[in-house]
């Protein structure tokens, strides 16, 4: 990393943009501690792919042994079927993706996400 | 009467009554201990926890068992489950802001972030779940949908309990959107509003 690029990413907010194919090799605790190792050094992070109802409370529940008087937590969305189709399921069956987004930042930078079923909001300040 | 529906009701009234584990759910600051003393006192008299303004007052699950219940049509008899509010983060800044010394409140977090891991393991072993939602908030929060998906994955009846309509900003029927997959009480837990309603679906949806 050079002298310049340390510099800006101290000032800035840095954003991670993470393909399926990193985390798909991972059993869901590694993939969850890589989440979280990432995100306490204070990056927001957009990964390819949606996380199933428990592995969103197995990052919750990781996420509070985790929780220290400098990490407050996480605050996360994800967008995706939770109800995957017959169609989706084949694909799967595959090997392919049939989309998804999950987005996780550390909650002292992200000030407030919002999401409806299609669109997350996330509004991330150093302030 | 149809004949097992007859079964049913002899059952019910005789015996070989099942104890339902009714849990109740939610983000912190919901309602939900307050709704607990409420199902508890109208049903025994006594209340189950203490009640705070400041977030994550139930850090660990607290019970009421043998609260015998009578609806329209039914006897139900189950144990409440009050458990601690679910959240992504738990700051102890949040809880001197309130006026908490550091020292209380970095012990408050401690507790607070057990209790969430309590109230996530406890999700497994609910016959039933009241999701108690604030209604003058935004229900579609990533707490709640993780809640629901995973009570959905398990078959566990829900009940989404559309709280603190008492408030003048109260919109309850923003939840009732956001979960039209759902049966949606509205209540107030604090003034006892709607209770019947709320205890009639429980009657109804529990197993």
């Amino acid at each position: 990393m050079t002298e310049k690029h340390k510099t800006k990413s101290k000032s800035g907010i840095e954003l991670e943009f993470i393909s399926s194919d990193i985390l798909v090799s991972k059993n869901e605790d590694e993939r969850i501690e890589y989440i979280l190792d990432r995100v306490k050094k204070n990056k927001i992070l957009i990964m390819e792919g949606s996380l199933s109802p428990m592995e969103e409370s197995r990052l919750i529940e990781i996420d509070m042994t985790q929780i220290s008087d400098e990490f407050p937590g996480i605050e996360f969305a994800t967008l995706g079927e939770k109800e995957k189709g017959f169609r989706e399921k084949i694909i799967h069956l595959l090997g392919g993706k049939t989309g998804g987004l999950t987005v996780v930042g550390p909650s002292r930078l992200v000030k407030r996400i919002k999401k409806d079923p299609k669109r997350i909001f996330l509004l991330a300040s150093k302030k | 009467m149809p004949f097992k529906k007859l079964v049913g009701w002899f059952k019910n009234i005789f015996g070989g009554r099942k104890i339902i584990r009714l849990g109740l759910y939610g983000p912190p600051n919901a309602g939900k201990t307050t709704l607990a003393n409420t199902i508890s006192m109208d049903w025994t008299g006594e209340p189950v926890g203490k009640v705070s303004e400041i977030p994550h007052e139930t850090r660990e699950v607290q019970k009421k068992e043998k609260i015998i219940v009578r609806t329209k049509n039914k006897v139900i008899e189950m144990n409440l489950l009050d458990m601690p509010g679910i959240a992504t983060k738990v700051d102890y800044q949040e809880f001197v802001d309130h006026g908490m010394s550091i020292e209380d409140a970095q012990q408050r977090a401690k507790e607070a972030t057990k209790g969430v891991i309590e109230a996530i393991k406890w999700l497994e072993h609910v016959d039933t779940a009241l999701i108690v939602m604030d209604s003058t908030r935004d229900p579609y929060t990533q707490v709640n949908i993780t809640i629901i998906g995973n009570l959905e994955a398990r078959n566990i009846p829900i009940i989404i309990v559309s709280n603190k309509i008492d408030l003048e900003d109260a919109t309850p029927g923003r939840i009732k959107d956001a979960f039209p997959q759902h049966h949606v009480i509205e209540i107030s837990a604090l003034k006892g509003k709607h209770m019947g309603e709320l205890y009639e679906a429980i009657a109804e949806h529990s197993r």
